[in-house]
């Protein structure tokens, strides 16, 4: 187990590695120079040179990157070209945000999913097949167009929630909460209706094991069953299944950040990207990657100690 | 906006297909696999319009500037964000261009670029899993990329990949594609597993054929339904996040318009024109759907295992069908009069089928007397397993009693409700079956799972009860039982696991064991062992057991009675020894004499006896004997229905019309070839004249 | 012990030196590594040959490696160690391509009649695939496959329907034609009637007799069941956690066993007479035999010792060599 641990643990290091190259070359790729992109459009060329020099932007390629990689590493990840702030105070500010949307989403959608996806499995007949229907709509609609249709309902119509922007928790939790609630429904509509088809799915497959009949041959109540046996069974590919949808889900933050105004990761991604801040860019990929990467890592820990064989292997 | 770069099961029977694929299951199927797709594509309504759907709006967008009333960018400014009128009838966006032309004009571009995702990411996701399937150490390799890049922040990475090309969106929706492939290669990887573990493919290597033809010509066929399934799965997601990337102002550079960036403009105007969310977003939602729809017909598993516990649905279901038992009158014959004693089970004249009519088992009859062993024996599919397990109400969903009693002290157990059932199971009638390992919960220690019996049926303490389970282990012949209470069903030997699965029976003091062919999945020494703690347990406990067999040798060794099933009926009982020795049913006749373990190694006969064909299917039944098709001495009378009469020996019965001529005659059944008729001289040029066994068969004797 | 006991005439082949195929200590550890190494092997240093038109049975329980060994023989296990030979020919690591010139002479009959066939192909498919791979042209391998279909027992039609349409008895007819077509020399059956039920495995039986004989083919008939075994075998090898335990005729394994696992074994498997039975379990039980469910024994020495009601400290020291008893060759020191 503890090799298991310590070979996870270099896995997800070498994930973020390659995702902090990766996101090296493609910022390199960008269109235009560090200096053109700071200094704006009507700079002089001599302007835009001196200060590409000044960043180091001519060095050779790799020199440049463990240079920004022993920054990273310290905790630096720069400054934006765009206003001149450090990138890293930036995103600390930003990743609460994006955090409490992401997870609060995926609690949701998985409180939500698991009890749809059981209760089709369980009761079958058409209720199985009304949840099938619904859940088919929902995976079919585009979380943007729900989240305006949400705005449009709930904070428009009657203004029961704030339409967009974001309260701090330290400001007020209960308008923290509320600002929260209709981005996170926003995102939990589609992924809800992802785990509840992975439960359905999951339960459907633990019932068919014969284990269950000598459950029942043993006079095992149904909700034992049920509850204890069949959802224990299936809790593996559930929690797999949750582990997928909170990486969906924090990218998904885009949309919603943007949607509802909300100063994320997701936001600062497309701010950043639309105006070829490179070391912002650069910033928020290598973040995102650490937070999916580690919530991916505890998940399936946790899927491989519900899992007794592997446990004890 | 990535919803998941794994895609999501299609369906519970998706999964179900892979996994029941992974297990070399018997599975019916009638049809040619291609056929069947189609089949399943068509029998579902959602499917026929999500095709019909998507065929019509790809030929609208194609021939759009053929019939649209206007182009993408003319603006009407008397109609500025107005809702659905005659001249636009689905309304206008702010600056009055028309709604039904934008949509139509960017279905195309939507359409085929969201298809590059589909053809880069399952074509590779496909690749992948061939390439893994067949050898270990790639597989390790491409697994761990693949885990790598599903635990990946993909929309972060997608913004950035747009950074570095600009809005190129075929380019950015080829790099989605290949993002994706690690969620396909994942789902195609299991399956493509399972065909590479197919024995066929093994005789594919001993033919010589090389890896790359195994994969083309074994695998790749066997993987086509998945992988279009994936396709119209992931079709859908590329869709969904085309629009998103659109929505956030990374579409397809202006004035090209894109779905995204209509609803982007109308959320501008939600507040006074809602009306405007609607077109776009409809249609968006319904090409979406419509692909998922393919997807999930095609990915319908056509015979999916049924539930070893029905839903709530199917158990209300039969909770009637048991009323209208339990409503119809007793048959007042002879067969149903005295009412069996204490601790006797006495079947009458059960019948059980398929709940739509077809019948597996037909007027069986049998007892069982305490302390003593029934055995019911039979080739596979003479309804052996469905006799036995509708003693305890455990028929498989879709399958129930369909007529005739089952009498257990008094009661009728065949009109017992679900909830009377439960007070029957484990604590009077239990149940052993073929396979220990998969009998037991995998996910619970074997001492969670008897404790838990053991407490439920005999209503004792956690400590007390925990003390009793070592008892029952030791019982059971277990030696080590304190070591074996931790351990977890994958921990021990089968023969083990079927000595815990015993004592789980055990728990609750039954009067009837039921076996399911008990030691079938066992070696013959630890089948031996098996078969004595039975013996044993018969014994010290008198509790009677039922035992469901194909092997003669276990009814010589264990059973008192016997019952030879044939077709869902029985064809002979009676007395082990009698029914053994001096067998009056042909069928009877036959089994004996094809048993190689009937014959010592110095009297082996040179051929054994056979029996032409095989077991008919429940729906072929003749109305007369069913056997008479594939018996040596079948002759006119046995069209008629046969009933079950005195053999003869002891009290046993026997459902044969010639039964007496062919003890009187002391006829052998005998060592038979394949028909004359369909013999045909051999063009090889091995014809030695060496065997010649052409016996010719009286066929009536009469 | 390529001495080949022939009791049926039509059987009896000359010998002309060279068995048909020869395994000389052949070794096959699963996975790779330190751990694998450590853990015992599969296989472990078993010897035997096979003369031409002659059976030899494989027969031990699960685990016992009899299936690695038919695997290991046609290549589709990677074998660690010893020889196995084909007509004179090392074919231990044969090639793809070595492999290929032989698959028409060394062929198989696999146990699970569901799986041997593909099922998206034709039966006709699947019986012209091993021809069409040696250049037969595909109008002949069509009309090949009719032919071999209807000598076991098919209608020439079948060879235009799906695996599907056919029972698990005419599904393994089908693998045996498919084994037949190209004319083999020897056939591997692995487990070829488990599956089936007794009348179909009855026939089957008969058909792989009737082929043998009329073609002088050599089998290795690999099976769980020794009464299945001795009605083909000629020669048995008894197996037990990857060693040979006994080998020697057909007659003398199965009715007079030296070993006391083959006795154990042969007496485990039940009659269908119950005064027999009845006799044969009381002599089984007076054998002594210990359970098998928990005993694991370490690495070295005789691998039954932990059952056996012989054993003795030299038999968890000293791995008991194959001698010869009577006509049977065994490995214990003290039958």
């Amino acid at each position: 187990m503890a090799l298991f641990v310590a070979k996870r643990l270099l896995m997800a290091l070498a994930t973020v590695l390659v995702v902090a190259v990766l996101a090296f070359l493609l910022v390199h790729a960008m269109p235009g120079s560090p200096g053109a992109v700071s200094l704006g459009a009507g700079a002089s060329q001599d302007a835009i040179d001196q200060l590409n020099q000044q960043l180091g932007w001519n060095d050779p390629l790799f020199s440049q990157f463990f240079r920004w990689l022993g920054d990273a590493v310290q905790g630096n990840l720069g400054v934006s070209l765009i206003d001149g702030r450090s990138v890293s105070a930036d995103l600390a500010d930003r990743l609460p945000v994006t955090a409490s949307l992401a997870a609060g989403a995926t609690v949701l959608s998985a409180i939500i999913g698991i009890a749809l996806g059981v209760t089709a499995a369980v009761r079958g007949g058409l209720l199985d097949q009304i949840i099938g229907g619904f859940v088919g709509l929902l995976v079919a609609l585009p979380a943007f167009w729900v989240g305006i249709i949400l705005v449009y309902l709930l904070a428009v119509q009657s203004s029961v929630f704030p339409a967009t922007g974001y309260v701090p928790f330290e400001v007020s939790p209960q308008d923290w909460a509320l600002s929260l609630a209709l981005p996170v429904i926003t995102l939990a509509v589609g992924g809800a209706a992802f785990i509840a088809r992975q439960t359905r799915a999951s339960m459907l497959e633990a019932l068919q094991q014969e284990h269950i009949r000598t459950l029942r041959a043993t006079a095992t109540p149904t909700w034992k069953i049920l509850y204890i046996h069949a959802l224990r069974y299936a809790s593996l590919p559930i929690v797999a299944g949750i582990a997928l949808q909170f990486i969906g889900l924090f990218g998904g933050s885009v949309i919603a950040e943007q949607l509802f105004a909300m100063p994320g990761l997701g936001q600062a991604v497309q701010t950043s990207v639309s105006t070829h801040d490179a070391p912002a860019v650069q910033g928020v990929v290598v973040i995102a990657t650490v937070v999916v990467v580690a919530v991916n890592l505890v998940l399936e820990l946790a899927t491989k100690f519900l899992d007794p064989k592997l446990r004890a292997s | 906006m990535i919803p998941s770069v794994a895609p999501a099961p299609a369906d519970a029977d998706q999964t179900a297909s892979t996994t029941s694929a992974a297990a070399p299951r018997r599975r019916a199927g009638k049809a040619a696999p291609t056929k069947a797709s189609r089949y399943r594509l068509f029998a579902s309504p959602g499917a026929v319009a999500g095709l019909l759907w998507l065929a019509a709006l790809v030929v609208a967008s194609l021939t759009a500037p053929l019939w649209l009333p206007f182009k993408t960018e003319d603006q009407d400014f008397t109609a500025v964000l107005s809702g659905p009128t005659a001249a636009h009838l689905l309304g206008t966006d702010e600056l009055g261009r028309d709604i039904l032309s934008r949509i139509f004009a960017a279905a195309a571009g939507t359409l085929g670029t969201s298809l590059i995702t589909v053809i880069v990411g399952v074509g590779l996701g496909t690749l992948l899993a061939m390439a893994a399937a067949g050898a270990e150490r790639t597989e390790a390799v491409i697994s761990r990329i693949t885990e790598v890049m599903m635990s990946l922040p993909g929309t972060v990475i997608i913004l950035a990949v747009i950074g570095a090309v600009g809005t190129n969106i075929p380019l950015i929706m080829a790099i989605l594609g290949i993002l994706m492939s690690a969620g396909i290669y994942r789902v195609v990887l299991g399956q493509a597993k399972s065909l590479q573990s197919q024995l066929y493919v093994d005789a594919a290597k001993v033919d010589g054929l090389s890896p790359v033809g195994i994969s083309v010509r074994h695998v790749l066929p066997g993987l086509a339904n998945t992988i279009v399934v994936q396709a119209a799965l992931i079709f859908a997601v590329g869709m969904l996040i085309q629009a998103g990337l659109a929505f956030i102002g990374f579409g397809p550079p202006l004035p090209q318009p894109s779905w995204g960036g209509m609803i982007q403009g109308a959320s501008q105007h939600v507040y006074d024109a809602p009306w405007m969310m609607v077109p776009t977003g409809a249609v968006l939602a319904l090409t979406v759907l419509s692909a998922n729809a393919i997807g999930n017909a095609l990915g319908k598993a056509p015979n999916a295992a049924a539930p070893h516990l029905p839903s709530a649905a199917a158990r209300r279901h039969r909770a009637q069908a048991v009323a209208a038992i339990a409503a119809a009158p007793a048959p007042k014959d002879a067969d149903a009069q005295e009412a069996p004693g204490n601790g006797t089970l006495s079947v009458r004249n059960l019948s059980v089928g398929v709940d739509n009519g077809v019948g597996l088992v037909t007027g069986v009859s049998f007892d069982v007397a305490p302390g003593t062993v029934l055995g019911l024996v039979g080739e596979s599919g003479c309804g052996k397993t469905m006799t036995a397990l509708s003693l305890l109400g455990l028929l498989p969903s879709g399958v129930s009693v369909s007529g005739g009693q089952i009498l257990w002290n008094g009661r009728n157990l065949a009109a017992a409700t679900d909830k009377d059932m439960e007070g029957i199971r484990g604590r009077d009638i239990a149940l052993i079956s073929q396979e220990p390992m998969r009998a037991l919960d995998p996910m619970f220690t074997v001492g969670y799972q008897l404790t838990a019996a053991i407490r439920r049926l005999r209503g004792m303490g956690k400590a007390e009860a925990r003390s009793e389970a070592r008892n029952l282990l030791e019982k059971v012949g277990i030696v080590d039982a304190q070591r074996i209470l931790k351990t977890y069903p994958h921990q021990i030997s089968g023969g083990m696991a079927q000595r815990v699965a015993i004592a789980l029976a055990l728990s609750g003091q039954p009067r009837l064991l039921v076996a399911d062919e008990p030691t079938t999945a066992l070696d013959v020494t630890v089948q031996a062992e098996i078969l004595s703690l039975l013996r044993a347990l018969v014994k010290d406990t008198g509790m009677s057991v039922v035992m469901v067999t194909h092997d003669l040798g276990v009814v010589a060794d264990i059973c008192d009675q016997v019952a030879v099933m044939y077709a869902g009926q029985v064809v002979e009982n009676g007395k082990t020894a009698a029914i053994l020795d001096n067998p009056r049913h042909p069928y009877t006749l036959a089994l004996l004499a094809a048993d190689p373990h009937a014959n010592d190694a110095d009297n082996m006969p040179e051929r054994l006896a056979t029996i032409q064909g095989q077991v008919p299917q429940p729906k072929d039944w003749p109305t007369g004997c069913r056997f008479a098709a594939r018996c040596q001495f079948a002759g006119s009378a046995c069209k008629d229905p046969v009933p079950l009469l005195a053999s003869g020996t002891g009290e046993g019965l026997v459902r044969c019309v010639k039964a007496d001529q062919l003890a009187v005659e002391g006829m052998d059944w005998l060592a038979t070839d394949v028909p004359a008729a369909r013999l045909l001289p051999i063009s090889s040029q091995h014809t030695t004249a060496a065997h010649q066994h052409t016996t010719v068969i009286e066929k009536d004797l009469a | 012990m390529s001495t080949s006991v022939t009791e049926r005439p039509d059987s009896a082949l000359p010998h002309e030196g060279t068995p048909m195929l020869e395994v000389k200590d052949l070794v096959v550890r699963y996975g790779r590594g330190r751990k694998a190494a450590a853990a015992p092997a599969a296989v472990d240093r078993v010897s035997f040959s096979i003369a031409p038109g002659e059976t030899v049975g494989l027969v031990g329980e699960s685990g016992s490696g009899k299936s690695t060994i038919g695997k290991a023989i046609l290549g589709l296990q990677k074998v660690s160690g010893g020889s196995i030979s084909y007509q004179g020919t090392d074919i231990t690591s044969a090639g793809a391509a070595q492999r290929r010139a032989l698959g028409g002479e060394l062929r198989a009959v696999f146990q699970d009649p569901n799986s041997s066939l593909n099922p998206r192909n034709t039966v006709g498919t699947s019986l012209a695939e091993p021809l069409r791979l040696r250049g037969v042209s595909a109008g002949e391998a069509r009309a090949k496959a009719e032919d071999m279909l209807e000598r076991v027992g098919l209608p020439r039609e079948a060879v235009d329907r799906y695996p599907s349409q056919f029972s698990g008895g005419q599904r393994q007819r089908i693998s045996v034609a498919r084994a037949l077509i190209c004319d083999p020399q020897l056939v591997v059956c692995d487990e070829a009637v488990s599956a089936l039920d007794l009348s179909t495995q009855a026939q089957v039986l008969n058909l792989l007799a009737d082929l043998r004989d009329e073609r002088g083919l050599s089998y290795l008939f690999i099976a769980h069941d020794i009464a299945v075994v001795q009605f083909l075998a000629q020669r048995v090898v008894v197996l037990y956690r990857g060693q040979v335990m006994e080998s020697g005729p057909a007659a003398a394994v199965t009715e007079n066993p030296q070993h006391p696992f083959t006795q154990a074994l042969v007496a485990a498997s039940p009659v269908p007479r119950p005064a027999e039975q009845a006799a044969r379990r009381e002599a089984r039980e007076s054998l002594g035999v210990r359970t098998g469910a928990a005993a694991v024994p370490g690495p070295g020495g005789c691998p039954f010792r932990l059952r056996c009601p012989l054993a003795t400290e030299l038999c968890a020291t000293e791995r008991p060599a194959l001698r010869r008893v009577g006509t049977a060759d065994v490995a214990c020191h003290y039958a």
